[in-house]
């Protein structure tokens, strides 16, 4: 088990993360999401353990291995291995680079270049091996990155959005991967991503993070808004894009709104009611989250997620391109 | 002008002619230039490396003095050194005072900024995520500091001819320390220095002509070591 505990890290003085508590359990794939600039890639650099966090430590199956004055072992290092968002490939060719971490582990070279071969296998990079950095597109070096990662087999693999340069079949092909390197060994995972859905679809915890803190509710509809001061209705409207959205708050000044997508009521037109934010725009996803619902984004210039039944979602007809109205109260937004 | 003229036919009649001592010379400004650049580099490019990629107490001063070093007068170095060599300076046990050794010790001094304060700079333009890389994938800190330096190839060769340069160019320092003893600590700076102080133009030019001759070759096994390297 692998844990932060009482972590604050701050960079010149500003704090960008700060948790209680976070682990990842043997065999967890855990997702942590939220906008950019939460703290995601902060969060996997401690866990990686290529930083020391600033207050509070990092444990191994409660062993402290890292804190403020204690610089990690190698030995605690290669259990835990980083693919960042845009990972780079060092010198050589896709080979050498997917045997780097082994040879680094003082395996020799030929049984580093078949695990390399094997690992590249697995990831439909076979084809790359002989080639060299500037041959590969960013989608390959990324998939190379991630066979590189998975070479050395660590007991935890982070993963930095691993599908950003990735279409989807690679990204399914990915998943598809992790999904069976799990079944082989207990590898916890944790993944920073953009991608809600395949962050709900693929993992099994599921964690919002927002201004370096973990957020109290679901990562739909996160917004780092700047609140200007209540008008003479009291109510705040708080400018989110192209929109403006009603808050009952008395606070001011930057904050974080999070609109629970199970209070967003959805219809085909605008109806009369007491809710102040109605929207109409256009449905661009229906994603079947968990059995029963479903996930309904559409596009009002900035995306909100509604979670309705899918009942209602085959009642009212909503697919990709049909028009639709998202509805909630002021009083269901939550800042903090 | 046609002293010059006549000065580049007599470098060139010389150089033809295979002269004992001008390629003496020749040998011993190579011999003196490669030893020191080989302390200085050895010396120079770790600290450089530690300066670029370790964060400690006293880092930014240790920089500023690095690139101040960079201006050392050579003649004041020399000076510095003849104080510490001569018989009854600190140093003076070592009877290196009139010796190759002697320049080089000079050599090493002048051109240690060099390897030091580029290094530093060759190691600081990496990508961060080289060295990121080498230690999530299990690197301990040599192989972690010999992946960054294989990517800083280009320019930690730059530094080396930066630091051969600094060593066969250099005049004060060898002409005070070597006192540019004929056959002995004669080296073809102080030598051009000499010639042309007695009027040998054509002498002094020739050597000249050597010097940038060494200077060329240096460069070019340089860039072909340079041009092997893949990407």
């Amino acid at each position: 088990m692998f844990e932060l505990r009482g972590v604050r890290h701050s960079y010149e003085g500003r704090t960008v993360l700060e948790l209680d508590s976070f682990a990842l359990a043997p065999g967890m794939l855990t997702a942590v999401v939220g906008p950019n600039g939460s703290g995601k890639s902060t969060l996997l650099r401690l866990l990686a353990l290529l930083e020391r966090p600033t207050v509070g430590a990092i444990l191994r199956d409660g062993v402290v291995v890292s804190d403020a004055r204690r610089r990690p072992a190698t030995r605690e290092r290669r259990r835990v291995t980083l693919v960042e968002q845009r990972p780079v490939l060092l010198r050589g060719t896709v080979r050498d680079n997917i045997a780097y971490g082994l040879r680094a582990r003082g395996r020799g070279a030929r049984v580093a270049a078949r695990t390399a071969e094997a690992a590249a296998e697995r990831l439909g990079c076979a084809g790359l091996l002989d080639r060299r950095r500037h041959e590969l597109s960013e989608g390959e070096v990324q998939r190379v990155a991630i066979a590189r990662a998975l070479a050395i087999e660590p007991d935890v693999l982070l993963l930095d959005e691993p599908t950003s340069a990735a279409d989807r079949a690679a990204a399914q092909t990915l998943y598809r991967t992790l999904a069976e390197e799990r079944t082989r060994r207990p590898l916890a995972i944790c993944l920073a991503s953009h991608q809600l859905e395949d962050a709900y679809r693929w993992s099994d915890d599921l964690r919002a993070l927002a201004d370096g803190r973990l957020s109290p509710v679901t990562p739909e509809n996160l917004f780092r808004v700047d609140l200007p001061p209540a008008g003479a209705d009291g109510m705040t409207h708080a400018p989110v894009g192209a929109l403006a959205i009603a808050v009952t708050t008395e606070r001011t000044g930057p904050a974080i709104l999070a609109v629970p997508p199970t209070d967003i009521f959805v219809s085909r037109a605008p109806l009369a009611s007491s809710a102040r934010n109605v929207f109409s725009g256009t449905v661009t996803r229906v994603v079947r989250h968990r059995p029963g619902t479903v996930h309904v984004t559409a596009d009002f210039g900035v995306e909100l997620v509604a979670t309705v039944t899918e009942d209602a979602a085959r009642e009212l007809g909503l697919a990709p391109g049909a028009l639709v109205t998202f509805a909630f109260k002021a009083s269901a937004v939550q800042v903090f | 002008m046609d002293f010059l003229g006549d000065g580049l036919r007599r470098a060139f009649g010389l150089l033809g002619s295979a002269n004992a001592e001008v390629y003496g010379i020749a040998l011993l400004t190579i011999k003196v230039g490669c030893v020191a650049t080989i302390l200085a580099c050895a010396a120079g490019i770790p600290v450089g490396f530690t300066l670029a990629t370790k964060r400690f107490w006293g880092r930014r001063a240790a920089l500023t003095v690095v690139n101040t070093a960079l201006a050392f007068p050579t003649v004041v170095v020399g000076l510095l050194l003849y104080g510490l060599l001569s018989r009854r300076g600190p140093l003076g046990g070592l009877q290196w005072l009139y010796t190759w050794q002697a320049i080089v010790l000079g050599d090493v001094i002048l051109a240690f900024p060099v390897a030091a304060a580029l290094s530093a700079a060759a190691v600081q333009g990496v990508d961060p995520r080289v060295r990121r890389t080498a230690e999530t994938l299990g690197a301990g800190p040599w192989r972690a500091a010999w992946t960054v330096a294989r990517e800083a190839r280009f320019a930690l060769a730059a530094v080396i001819t930066a630091a051969f340069g600094q060593t066969v160019a250099e005049v004060g320092a060898a002409m005070i320390v070597g006192g540019n003893i004929r056959g002995a600590t004669r080296t073809l700076t102080t030598a051009v220095a000499l010639y042309t102080a007695q009027g040998d133009f054509g002498l002094a030019l020739a050597l000249g002509i050597v010097l940038l001759i060494v200077a060329l070759l240096v460069n070019v096994a340089l860039q072909v070591l340079q041009g092997r390297g893949h990407v």
